[in-house]
């Protein structure tokens, strides 16, 4: 059964534009809102809708420049619910692919609002078809969204990803570590079958990398915890990796987070920092919304 | 090393990381609905389903380093260890190259 419905999808993506079809196949379940997308993309082409970058507090009317998604750069503006704002631009009503050029843009705005403002950032493809329907989360947000900005006031993310050449960091190890070293001698005079020695050999570097690797993070972790309000810690990508890490930081101690970071860096030259930011406070915040009926 | 900071919006992968599943995030079908449809002729409304803030500081990174096998499944592979020595043993003993088992076990090494 789901399977059939998947290939009725497939042979349909022919005559839609790609991008709905794309987000369609990811949601079979919402096959009449997706058919909609078709029916008003047909009869509104020129249709306008309003892309969320992010959400900071403010009462005013703000102008960011001409930096929104879109081939000339649209205005950036915004969206008000009492001392709430959505940070917008106009975009054609439809699903908006996740280019390059889309998500970097999507990150410059954030960026830019950043400078000035506290902001809870949007995930990346969220239109809104009216004004009104901005305005509508807002408020039935409002209580939820003043609650997480008060939290992120003044504080920033950034991002620290630790990596090592895996290879020489296993010569360390059998250079120093008497066992391992006397296994390796083992495994190169033993006449016959090495596997079982191989094995051992095998699991005590596993094992000795696991704890080295360890050893660094919690010293790193340890080295950052005064400069630093809270840590994310996510999961490593790749091999190199021993560490991939977010770290949400007042503005007050930037400068201060940024000395220890480069300190830090500075007494290790087997490993390799990769130190990014500031961002908006992804790592920090998860809203999930929902449609619900009224 | 030296390390110098780069902006966040410098790297692809970095950005790719945070903007897609993190933040405010509203699912891919809710998406198409939103641009699809007049949320107020189908009476329906956009409304927070839950709402996390991180404002820990991490205590230790172990649990999440793959750089060895995970815990669990280092006992079984002992005792598979165990077990494969054991047959191995009984292999070079006389009795035991006749059968089948030890027939196969040798063509298979």
């Amino acid at each position: 059964m789901a399977k059939k419905t998947t290939k009725t999808k497939e042979r349909r993506i022919v005559k839609r534009p790609a991008p709905a079809a794309k987000v369609a196949a990811k949601a079979p379940r919402e096959k009449v809102a997706a058919r909609r997308v078709d029916e008003s993309q047909a009869v509104t082409d020129s249709a306008r809708g309003k892309y969320v970058y992010c959400v900071i507090q403010s009462a005013d009317s703000l102008k960011f420049g001409a930096a929104g998604i879109g081939d000339n750069g649209t205005e950036i503006h915004t969206v008000h619910y009492r001392d709430l704002a959505a940070v917008v631009s106009d975009v054609p009503l439809g699903v908006l692919d996740s280019t390059r050029e889309n998500v970097l843009a999507h990150e410059r705005v954030n960026e830019i609002v950043m400078r000035d403002h506290t902001v809870i950032p949007m995930s990346f493809g969220t239109i809104f078809k009216t004004r009104d329907d901005i305005v509508q989360l807002l408020r039935s947000a409002y209580d939820a969204f003043g609650d997480v900005l008060s939290k992120m006031r003044d504080k920033m993310e950034f991002g620290l990803k630790v990596l090592w050449d895996r290879d020489s960091i296993v010569k360390d190890i059998e250079d120093e570590d008497e066992g391992i070293h006397r296994l390796k001698n083992e495994i190169a005079l033993q006449k016959g079958s090495t596997y079982f020695a191989r094995m051992q050999y095998g699991r005590a570097i596993d094992a000795a990398l696991q704890s080295r690797s360890e050893r660094y993070g919690s010293e790193i972790l340890d080295r950052l915890r005064d400069v630093a309000v809270a840590s994310r810690i996510n999961k490593p990508i790749g091999d190199k990796m021993i560490m991939n890490a977010a770290f949400l930081v007042s503005r007050d101690q930037e400068a201060a987070f940024d000395a220890r970071v480069k300190s830090i860096a500075a007494e290790h030259d087997k490993l390799t920092f990769k130190y990014t930011g500031p961002w908006p406070p992804y790592n920090f915040v998860n809203i999930r919304l929902k449609l619900e009926r009224v | 090393m030296a390390v110098e900071r780069a902006a966040g919006g410098s790297s692809l992968i970095d950005v790719l990381d945070r903007v897609l599943d993190k933040g405010i995030v509203i699912d891919a079908w809710v998406r198409v609905s939103l641009v699809g449809i007049d949320l107020i002729t189908v009476e329906a409304r956009v409304v927070v389903a839950s709402i996390d803030t991180y404002l820990k500081y991490s205590e230790a990174v172990g649990q999440s380093v793959p750089v060895a096998r995970p815990a669990l499944e280092s006992r079984p592979y002992d005792e598979l260890a165990a077990e494969n020595q054991k047959l191995r043993a009984e292999l070079s003993s006389a009795g035991g190259a006749r059968r089948p088992v030890a027939r196969r076990r040798r063509s298979g090494v």
